[in-house]
Parts: structure tokens; C-alpha cells; sequence
């Protein structure tokens, strides 16, 4: 079976590797012809994925000359190329809702919204909490539930964990600080604020924005093998994301016998108990969550509960061989059963173009609005005189005067905004 | 320490045997009216017994990888039992078991998937026969994600997220029922084993599975539940937990031990530092070399005054 993978790029993610890991076991264990095709030109270099050496890579111009029994959309940009492809049967591999990504004033918002409204065959999807909604927003078409495998050879779990008696708690922190539901930086304040002893490691593809001045390490980019040896080395994953899909990181520190406080983020129940093998924390509880690292610090008992039960937690989660067994059969199935009719979700899609171009109309006239009062103001500005009178006022010499032209300018102020 | 057994026995745990013993019993009415019955990851048959107290199918056929096992099934049978050796995750074992597989079966797949490194191609011709050949399959699997047990003979791992994913690939109809543990007792008023009915009110809501089994294909609905108790060993289990709690205060105690000489050694550092410190200072004043500093001429600290500062100037 011919299977194409549209990806965006092949840069550093956790989607792009479960991606990958995927198309590997389908290569490798399933005899499948599968073929990564990049929907975009791209400039950088390809992240260092061992996997790309054993699934060709395509340019779309290329793919077109081929055609697929299945094509998988990875990603909501990945639709448009999609559909340029001749393909049996149009799948959308959904690792996350992406319009939540964006801000609401943010147009990509739309276009990952109504991505869900295409004409696909079958939604595939890592969490049942996709998998339910996606019922929901399309009855018309089948979902299925694939998870993520975890590299065992990798993330090779101890036989045993010792107790960790003493010592400051080894708190890990990963991820981009420049993407704003990850919220790393709040997880370093978080940690930054503990009352017990403890020891900070941040992981960061790069450094832009992060804070490094609140960590005692700071790492990055790594790979999956020197992911693995930290992760070992901590005691405690702290992962305060606001949107994920089904997160990965939490999994992979309880592979190698470390716990997790998280926010109770969606996919976070897909293998978190509270109390059990991690504790969860409050939405925006910066205290809250200092807190609960503290009492792990300061309980080495309930610290190594939560560990071994992390550990056992793992042990039950399957491989990507194992994984990629669901994803084979579940193509196959998918390829063998008659595709939806393809108008199904085009009510859905003309009422999230409508709904999109509502709100984009009303933030179009906000930011008329905030030009309108930006230009009055730059008016007053260049008024003679009022320039000379701010650049006096800026000046410690013009401080007297600037007693009596403050309330003037006060009032011009109020008059703009009002 | 558990025991994992790669086959039911005599000698297997009564705890153990009833949940096999509970499957197989679910699935007797269904055995009994079939023209045809397939036993896939047989064993040596011990559990199928229960299958067949309401009747025996005209034909049965018993599946396993182990050649003595399948020998055993089926003679416990009887004479118009097939044995079939065969390898259920290869390609030809797969097809011995297409071919021995007749319209209108009933198959049974119980604690098999999870012992098969490739489950996906078993899986997927169960599925085709269900759907395409009137066969009625029931197979059970594990719930490891809760137990935490870590059985070597398991080569993949099951619980609630990996059912959900099996139920994507299952044809409609299915029927999902999960295996529950229960607890008993029983009064017995003499020494002689007794036969007891007993009547059980039990649901899956907020429970814990100890396994799911799914039935599928067209007789999928008239799985029964079931239910059986066996007398466990009460001995061997208080001796088990009696360990436990054993353990647990004894090492309760050397932890609090452990605490008090942490202690004591952390005074005692802190005692010695102060005295090293003192000595030092003394032995600077005196010009002597610093005691526990490696005795080399560096460590040496002219006191002012002293004969040694008087050389140097």
C-alpha cells in the first residue's frame, strides 16, 4: 500500500518524531511504500532524525506524479497540499485541536479550524479526547485511535528505583519559551519560588526568551538519548502547558523514573493520576504548583511512590512497534471501507468561514478604531509646540515647567481617549 | 513473588484458573449451539473444560504454538478433536488457522494477543471472518496498565487506552465486556468439599478491569455474563501481606535509626569541623605545619613574630 505522509517541514518537534516513527514501523515492519511529501520549499536544515534515512522524501511537484491509496494530512497547513495529491483515500492525522494554538485574533485560527471541515476519509488521532470531539464536530466520518509508542531502547526504563533520600529535587523543565502554551518561563518561576532545596535543569531548543537566570542548568537541543539520560537524572518533570494534544515529555520521564506536576491539560489523563504517578496542579497557581514541588522535596516517601508508580505506568505503555501495528491496521482499514460522502462537513465549513470572517471583520474595526486615536495623537504631537514642551519635560531642566504642562497634556489625553 | 504462567494447569493459582474458567463459561451457551468450535492459544485445555458443560460442539479445533499443549487439548476433548501446532503471528501458521476455520464458527481467542509479537494480521482476519464468513469470535486481553505486572511472556501490553484503539478496528455490533475480581466466602460445616449455587450482583461501572473481552460477528450479542468463585489459599495470602506489614515496620525502624545516626554523624562533622578549625588556627600562630592539610611546606603559615616570619624577612 502507498502510503504519503504531507508534512510541513522536518524540523525539531514531538509531532514531526511521532510522525516519523510511524512512518518507519510502516516502512520497515508492515511493508508499507510510504513517502514523506513537504507541502513547502524548505530552507533550513533537516533536524537530525535517524528514521529519515530509511523514508524517502518528496517535493510536492514530485508527488504529483504519483498516486497514493492513502494521503495523511500531519498538520492544519498540510491540508492544502493535501488535496493536490491523487490519493485513494484523504486521511487527517489530528496530534492536537491546532486552532487553539492561535490567539483569537490570530487569522491562522480560521484556517486550522476549517481544516477540520475537509472532505477526509478518516480522522486518525493519538487521544481520546480528539477522538471524542472530533465525533462530535464530524459524525460524518470515521475517527480512530492510534497513540503514540515510546523508543524503549531509548527511554529503557530501570528494573529498579532507588530511593532518593536526600539531596535538592531535581526539577526538569523542557520545551520553547517563545511559544506561549508552553509556558515555560511560568514553570521556571514556579520552580524558582520553592522553599526547599532544589536543582532547576531547562531544556530549550533555543534560548530566545527564555529566562536562564531562573534555572541552574541550562541544555539544548539535545537528543532523544541525551533527553533520556536527563530525564533519569530528575526527579520531577514540571510541565505546565495550556494546550496539548496528547504531550509526550511527562511519559518519557516516567520511562526513566521520574514523576510530573502538570496542569490537568487535555491528554494529560491519557496516563496521569493524581496522587498516583504525579500530582496536578492548578491553572495559573504559580504558588500552588511551588508548593507541590516543595512537599515532594520535603516527603521523599510520596516522592518515591509517585516514582515507581510512574515507572509501573510506563511499563504498561506500548512501543512504536506496537503502535505502529494499530496504525498499519487501521490504514488498511481504512483503505479497505467505502470514504464518507465528501460534502458531509460543508455545512461546518462555510459556518467556520463565516464565523471567521465575523470576527476578523470586528477586529478589522478595532484596529481601524486604534489607528484613528494613534493618528490623533500623532496629529497633537506634531502640533508646534506640544513636541518642544514633551522633549523640555523629558529633560531634568524643563521639570518646573513640565509642572504646568502636565496637566494640560493630562487633559488633551482624556479628551483623546474619551 | 509471582509466578507467571505461560499455561493454566493443575498447580495454577485457583484465583488464576477461575478467571479463565469465568471466560470460558461466558461462552459455553455459544459453544454448546455452533456446528463448529475453534480455541485459539489453547493451552493445554484445562480452562476450555468450562466451555463445554452445556453441551459439546459436533466439531472443535484446538490452536497453539506448543505442540504437546494442543496434544493435551485435544484429547481431553475427544476423538473428534483437531489438534493444529501453529504460530499465530506467522503467515503460515495464520493460514492453518484460515483453513481450519469453517462459515458459521465460533472462535475463541483468550489471553492470546498480548503473548503475539505481530497481533495486527491475527486480528485483522478474525475481523474479515466476523465480518465476512458468519464467524462469531470472542478473545479476551489483559488489563496490565492497571495491574502493573510485568509478565515476561507479554509481548505487547494492554489495558484501557490500548481496547479503545482495538475497538476502531472492530466491526459493528461488537460487544465490549469487561472481567471483574470478586471476593467471597463460604461456610462450610465439615470437613468434605460441598457444591454451592451462588448468586452474584456485580457491575463495570467505576470498576477496575482485571480484562476486556470483545465479541464480535454475527452470535456477538448472545454473550453471556458469568460468573465462578473458587476457594483460595487464605494461608499463603496472610502469610504474603503478614510479610508486608512485617517489612514495613522493620524498615520503618532503620529508617528512624538511619535518621538518628544521620543526625549524629551531621553533629558530629559539624563538631570536628569547629575543632579542626580551632587547631588550625593555634598551629598558625604557632608556625606549625596545618595538621590534615597534606603536610607540605605551602600549608605552612609564618605566625607573626615567629622565628620562621623572622627567616622569611
Amino acid at each position: 500500500m502507498r502510503v504519503a505522509f504531507v508534512i510541513n517541514d522536518l524540523q525539531l518537534s514531538g509531532g514531526m518524531g511521532v510522525v516519523i516513527a510511524h512512518a518507519r514501523e510502516l516502512r520497515l515492519r508492515h511493508g508499507m511504500d510510504v513517502s514523506f511529501v513537504l507541502a513547502r520549499d524548505q530552507e533550513e536544515p533537516n533536524w537530525r532524525y535517524d528514521a529519515l534515512a530509511e523514508v524517502p522524501v518528496l517535493s510536492l511537484r514530485d508527488a504529483r506524479e504519483h498516486a497514493f491509496d492513502i494521503a495523511i494530512s500531519t498538520w492544519w497547513e498540510t491540508t492544502y497540499a493535501l488535496f493536490a495529491l491523487r490519493a485513494e483515500r484523504y486521511v487527517s492525522f489530528v496530534q492536537s485541536l491546532e486552532d487553539r494554538f492561535y490567539r483569537p485574533d490570530e487569522i491562522e485560527r480560521m484556517g486550522a479550524a476549517i481544516a477540520l471541515d475537509l472532505p477526509f476519509s478518516a480522522f486518525v488521532t493519538e487521544a481520546r479526547w480528539i477522538r471524542d470531539t472530533l465525533a462530535e464536530l464530524r459524525p460524518d466520518v470515521p475517527c480512530h485511535l492510534v497513540r503514540n509508542g515510546i523508543d524503549k531502547v531509548v527511554f529503557s526504563a530501570p528494573v529498579e528505583l532507588a530511593p532518593r533520600m536526600d539531596g535538592p529535587l531535581r526539577v526538569l523543565v523542557e520545551g520553547y519559551a517563545g511559544v506561549w502554551f508552553k509556558n515555560l518561563n511560568e514553570a521556571l518561576a514556579a520552580a524558582a519560588e520553592m522553599r526547599e532545596r532544589h536543582h532547576v535543569t531547562v531544556v530549550a531548543p533555543d534560548r530566545m526568551g527564555l529566562p536562564t537566570h531562573l534555572a541552574d542548568r541550562v541544555l539544548g537541543p539535545v537528543s532523544h538519548l541525551e533527553m533520556a539520560s536527563l530525564y533519569a537524572e530528575s526527579d520531577v518533570v514540571l510541565k505546565l502547558s495550556s494546550v496539548e494534544g496528547m504531550y509526550g515529555p511527562p511519559l518519557e520521564g516516567f520511562h526513566m523514573g521520574a514523576t510530573c506536576v502538570t496542569t490537568e491539560v487535555t491528554g494529560h489523563e491519557e496516563y496521569v493520576e493524581h496522587g498516583v504517578n504525579a500530582l496536578v496542579c492548578d491553572w495559573d497557581d504559580r504558588r500552588g504548583t511551588s508548593r507541590q514541588l516543595d512537599l515532594l522535596a520535603a516527603d521523599r516517601r510520596l516522592l518515591h511512590e509517585l516514582r515507581s508508580n510512574a515507572l509501573m505506568t510506563a511499563q504498561a505503555w506500548p512501543s512504536w512497534p506496537q503502535a505502529g501495528q494499530f496504525m498499519a491496521a487501521t490504514l488498511r482499514r481504512i483503505h479497505q471501507r467505502p470514504a464518507p460522502a465528501a460534502t458531509g462537513g460543508t455545512a461546518r465549513l462555510l459556518a467556520d468561514v463565516r464565523l471567521g470572517i465575523e470576527e476578523q471583520r470586528v477586529y478589522r474595526a478595532e484596529r481601524r478604531e486604534a489607528r484613528w486615536k494613534a493618528g490623533r495623537y500623532d496629529r497633537l504631537l506634531a502640533t508646534p509646540g506640544v513636541s518642544q514642551a514633551l522633549a523640555l519635560r523629558r529633560r531634568w531642566s524643563g521639570r518646573l515647567p513640565a509642572r504646568i504642562v502636565d496637566p494640560v497634556l493630562g487633559r488633551v489625553k482624556r479628551l483623546l481617549g474619551g | 513473588m509471582v509466578d507467571f504462567q505461560e499455561r493454566i494447569t493443575q498447580e495454577t493459582e485457583p484465583s488464576i484458573r477461575v478467571e479463565h474458567d469465568v471466560r470460558y463459561g461466558a461462552v459455553a451457551p455459544l459453544v454448546a449451539t455452533s456446528a463448529a468450535w475453534v480455541d485459539l492459544g489453547c493451552g493445554t485445555g484445562l480452562a476450555a473444560r468450562a466451555a463445554i458443560e452445556r453441551g459439546r460442539p459436533p466439531k472443535a479445533t484446538f490452536v497453539d504454538v506448543d505442540e504437546a499443549a494442543t496434544g493435551e487439548a485435544a484429547r481431553a476433548f475427544g476423538d473428534d478433536a483437531t489438534a493444529i501446532v501453529a504460530d499465530l503471528s506467522a503467515p503460515d501458521g495464520l493460514a492453518a488457522v484460515r483453513a481450519a476455520i469453517d462459515d458459521g464458527a465460533v472462535v475463541t481467542c483468550f489471553e492470546t494477543l498480548e503473548h503475539l509479537p505481530v497481533f495486527v494480521a491475527l486480528l485483522e482476519l478474525l475481523v474479515e471472518l466476523a465480518e465476512r464468513h458468519d464467524v462469531t469470535v470472542v478473545m479476551s486481553v489483559p488489563n496490565d496498565a492497571f495491574s502493573g505486572v510485568q509478565n515476561p511472556h507479554h509481548t505487547t501490553v494492554w489495558g484501557e487506552g490500548a481496547v479503545e484503539e482495538l475497538r476502531g478496528l472492530l466491526p459493528d455490533g461488537y460487544v465490549l465486556a469487561h472481567q471483574l475480581a470478586l471476593a467471597g466466602s463460604v461456610l462450610a460445616v465439615d470437613e468434605e468439599p460441598h457444591s454451592h449455587t451462588i448468586e452474584v450482583t456485580a457491575g463495570a461501572a467505576g470498576a477496575a478491569q482485571t480484562h476486556f473481552v470483545a465479541a464480535f460477528g454475527p452470535r456477538a450479542g448472545e454473550l453471556a455474563g458469568s460468573a465462578a468463585v473458587a476457594q483460595v489459599d487464605q494461608r499463603r495470602q496472610r502469610a504474603w501481606e503478614r510479610q508486608r506489614s512485617a517489612d514495613l515496620a522493620f524498615y520503618r525502624v532503620l529508617q528512624a535509626e538511619r535518621d538518628e545516626l544521620h543526625t549524629a554523624l551531621e553533629d558530629h562533622i559539624r563538631q570536628f569541623t569547629d575543632y579542626r578549625t580551632y587547631v588550625h588556627e593555634l598551629e598558625a600562630r604557632l608556625g606549625l605545619p596545618l595538621s590534615g592539610a597534606g603536610g607540605d611546606a605551602a600549608a605552612t603559615v609564618a605566625a607573626p613574630g615567629s622565628a620562621a616570619a623572622d627567616a622569611v624577612a
